[in-house]
């Protein structure tokens, strides 16, 4: 996308990404430090629920990788 | 012009290059047409028949050790390029990774997954053709067939051990007894049989798996898995060293030790320390030696000299000619169509199988260039 056509978003609705969870979904993190399954919805704090570590790890991607072996 | 005739003593003479301390002489060969005025060199097949041998000295399914006499250097090259570069064989190509939450990275992982030596049914192992990528000019390729594509599946999670916290409570520290998992061998390859490769592939003994199990991958704690799945292809050294099917390959010229005056006494044990084990023998001068005039011996008898038991142990290292008291009594040399091939397998094929297969090789190599000269001159 160029520069130009990039439009930023205006208000936290309408993103229209597929990633973005919007408003009230939750997206599942790991915590670094007890490697608990956090579920963080928007606007949340970034903490964990159990610990109260605060740096969260995203999940590894469920799509498959093709490598090869060299 | 009748073929001169030459002695037998001045042909072994010509087949030997010397090693000197800092310089080699006679290096190329000179049995060819042309190069002795009036001497016949032209290569004969019934010729190379009676003078070609073959000895071997280690027979090992996967480490052999053999000579080929009598054979001209750029032969013997080729087979050892052949041996490196152009056997195929099998090995992992392709990883689809589902999963690794291990701290080993994907690409890593791959690259380990790549370079470890496959084994299985030799049979099928040659019943199975080499794949063909896809490329610009042929986009489709030779497509994943089970005749060409090798299916393994690497599944693993960590988790903590059944007997985890009594274990703990002990203060056992070996990951591997504390969890189950914690670190990924070659074992934990499977093999997934596809379309006809169940004639081949199935049992135990016959399937495709790793010749040695206890290859460590990667290591990881309770929570991390690995789910991977890998295509297995054939393939040449030349495009990839983990297809080259050896170890190693290589060759060495037999060496020649020959002293030219007595070496004796203190000498000689010296001399003899100058080699490998084996190489150098001591013996006494016997009374018939001794009595001989202008030999060397006349009043040594009983006497130790050093003579020359083994070459083939010699690495020659030259150490004898950095003495000045072995100065001009002792020629180091090499035979130079002697080639000691040493052949050492990394296990899907075993040694002696793989030269032949190069001789094989060779022979198709010819064929072709015979059919393209042929066309050419047409």
């Amino acid at each position: 996308m160029s520069r130009e056509a990039y439009v930023a978003p205006t208000s936290a609705f309408n993103t229209g990404t597929t990633v973005d969870p919007g408003p009230g979904l939750t997206t599942q993190y790991i915590c670094g430090d007890c490697n608990q399954k956090v579920l963080l919805k928007q606007g949340d704090g970034i903490r964990c629920k159990e610990c109260g570590h605060r740096i969260l790890y995203k999940e590894r991607t469920k799509r498959m990788v093709q490598f090869e072996a060299r | 012009m009748a073929p001169a005739r030459v002695s037998q003593t001045e042909l072994d003479a010509r087949k030997i290059v010397g090693v000197n301390a800092e310089t080699v002489t006679n290096v190329s060969s000179t049995d060819i047409p042309g190069h002795y005025p009036g001497e016949d060199h032209e290569w004969d097949l019934e010729d190379f028949r009676n003078t070609f041998k073959v000895k071997f000295h280690k027979h090992q399914p996967f480490d052999c050790a053999f000579s080929l006499i009598g054979i001209d250097a750029s032969i013997a090259n080729a087979f050892r390029r052949i041996l490196i570069a152009e056997i195929p064989t099998l090995a992992i190509e392709y990883v689809f990774v589902h999963n690794n939450t291990s701290i080993v990275q994907d690409e890593v992982l791959s690259h380990r997954l790549g370079l470890i030596p496959l084994t299985g049914n030799p049979a099928g192992l040659r019943w199975l053709q080499q794949y063909r990528k896809p490329t610009d000019e042929d986009p489709v390729g030779s497509g994943v067939q089970d005749v060409n594509t090798v299916v393994m599946k690497l599944k693993v999670e960590c988790t903590k051990a059944d007997n985890y916290d009594e274990l703990n409570k002990k203060r056992e520290d070996d990951p591997r007894l504390l969890y189950k998992h914690a670190h990924v061998y070659a074992k934990d390859l499977e093999f997934v049989v596809s379309g006809r490769q169940d004639t081949f592939f199935s049992g135990e003994a016959n399937q495709i798996k790793p010749v040695h199990p206890d290859i460590l991958l990667a290591k990881m704690r309770p929570g991390q898995c690995i789910d991977m799945e890998m295509h297995c292809i054939k393939g040449i050294g030349a495009d990839h060293a983990k297809f080259s099917p050896v170890a190693t390959a290589s060759y060495r010229l037999l060496p020649t030790i020959s002293i030219t005056k007595p070496i004796l006494g203190n000498e000689a044990k010296k001399f003899a320390r100058c080699f490998p084990k084996g190489v150098i023998g001591l013996e006494e001068v016997s009374r018939s030696e001794a009595k001989q005039k202008g030999s060397g011996y006349e009043g040594h008898e009983g006497e130790k000299k050093a003579v020359v038991k083994n070459t083939f142990k010699d690495t020659v290292s030259r150490e004898c000619l950095r003495h000045p008291e072995f100065e001009g009594k002792v020629k180091l040399g090499r035979v130079r169509d002697h080639f000691i091939f040493m052949v050492e397998s990394t296990g899907q094929y075993q040694s002696d199988e793989l030269f032949l297969e190069s001789v094989s090789i060779l022979k198709e190599k010819c064929a072709s260039m015979k059919r393209g000269l042929a066309e050419y001159t047409r």
